[in-house]
C-alpha cells in the first residue's frame, strides 16, 4: 500500500480514536457507572459488554487505536534507519503485532458479549 | 530524473543522528522536545495498550480471574503508572492536533526566501500557541488524575 494512502487511513484512525476515546472514558467516569472504581467491577464491565453500543465504541477503538501506535512506532523505527531489508521487516513485524493485538482484543469482545 | 538520487534496493542509506540527543542540539528548539515527548508519550501509550489489551482479556476468564487481577493491579505503583498514561495521553492529544494543523491547514506558513537570521517559517505564534496549550492542558490533567486516582 502507499504510504500516502496509509497516511490518510492514519487521519481517519486518529479522528476514530478522539471519538471513541472520550466515549470509552466516559464510560469509566460517569456515563452509567457511579465513578472509577465502580466501573471496574465484575458486573459492570461485563454489563457494559453487552449492550451493542458499547461493543462497537471498543471494537473501532481497538482497531483504531492498534492501527495508530503500530503505525507510528513503524514510522520511528524506519528513521533511525534505512534500508529495503529494514523496511520490510519492521513493516512486517508491526503487521504481526497489529494482528495479534486486535485478534486478542476482538476475542475478549466476541467471548464477553456472548459467552461467558 | 537523475539515477543517483534514486534509492534502490541495494542502497546503502547512511545511518541518522543519535536517536534522542537530536532533540537536545542547540540552538534548542520547543518544538524539537515537543516533537521527541509527541514520541515517546506515543510509545508510551502503545506499551499501555499492549497490556491494557491482555488484561482486560482476563474477563474472559470469569470473576474470580478478573478479581484477583484487579487486585494485584490495585497499587500505588500501578495507580502512578495510570497518572502517567492520562499526562502523556493529553499533551499526545493536544500535541497531535497542532501537528495535524502544521500538515493540513495555512498554519504552517507560506514558503518564503530562507534570509538570516534563518527563521523557520513553520514555526510561527500560532502553531506556538497550540503547543502552550498542550503543555497547559496536560498540567491540568496531571492535576485532575491526582484528584480522581488519589482522591487529593
Amino acid at each position: 500500500m502507499r504510504e500516502s494512502t496509509l497516511q490518510r487511513i492514519n487521519y481517519a484512525m486518529i479522528l476514530a480514536i478522539f471519538v471513541t476515546l472520550a466515549v470509552h472514558l466516559a464510560t469509566h467516569a460517569f456515563l452509567g457507572v457511579s465513578g472509577y472504581e465502580d466501573s471496574l467491577t465484575y458486573a459492570s464491565v461485563v454489563g457494559r459488554y453487552r449492550a451493542f453500543s458499547t461493543v462497537l465504541t471498543l471494537g473501532v477503538l481497538l482497531i483504531a487505536a492498534c492501527f495508530h501506535g503500530l503505525y507510528g512506532l513503524r514510522n520511528i523505527l524506519l528513521e533511525t534507519r534505512w534500508g529495503a531489508r529494514r523496511h520490510r521487516l519492521v513493516s512486517t513485524a508491526t503487521r504481526l503485532l497489529g494482528v495479534a493485538m486486535v485478534g486478542w482484543g476482538l476475542r475478549t469482545i466476541v467471548l464477553t458479549t456472548w459467552g461467558v | 530524473m537523475d539515477p543517483s538520487v534514486v534509492a534502490t534496493e541495494k542502497t546503502r542509506l547512511p545511518r541518522r543522528g543519535r536517536p534522542i540527543l537530536w532533540a537536545f542540539q542547540r540552538p534548542l528548539h520547543l518544538e524539537r522536545l515537543a516533537l521527541l515527548a509527541q514520541r515517546v508519550s506515543g510509545v508510551a501509550i502503545l506499551v499501555y495498550l499492549f497490556f491494557h489489551i491482555f488484561v482486560t482479556g482476563t474477563v474472559t476468564e470469569g470473576r474470580g480471574v478478573w478479581e484477583s487481577t484487579m487486585g494485584a493491579l490495585s497499587n500505588p505503583l500501578m495507580h502512578l503508572g495510570e497518572w502517567l498514561v492520562v499526562v502523556a495521553a493529553t499533551f499526545h492529544a493536544v500535541n497531535g492536533i497542532r501537528v495535524m494543523l502544521l500538515e493540513l491547514t495555512p498554519l504552517v506558513g507560506k514558503p518564503a526566501r530562507p534570509d538570516y537570521p534563518y527563521e523557520a517559517k513553520s514555526l510561527g505564534k500560532g502553531q506556538r500557541s497550540v503547543l502552550y496549550v498542550a503543555m497547559l492542558m496536560t498540567s491540568l490533567a496531571g492535576l485532575a488524575g491526582v484528584v480522581i486516582l488519589w482522591g487529593l
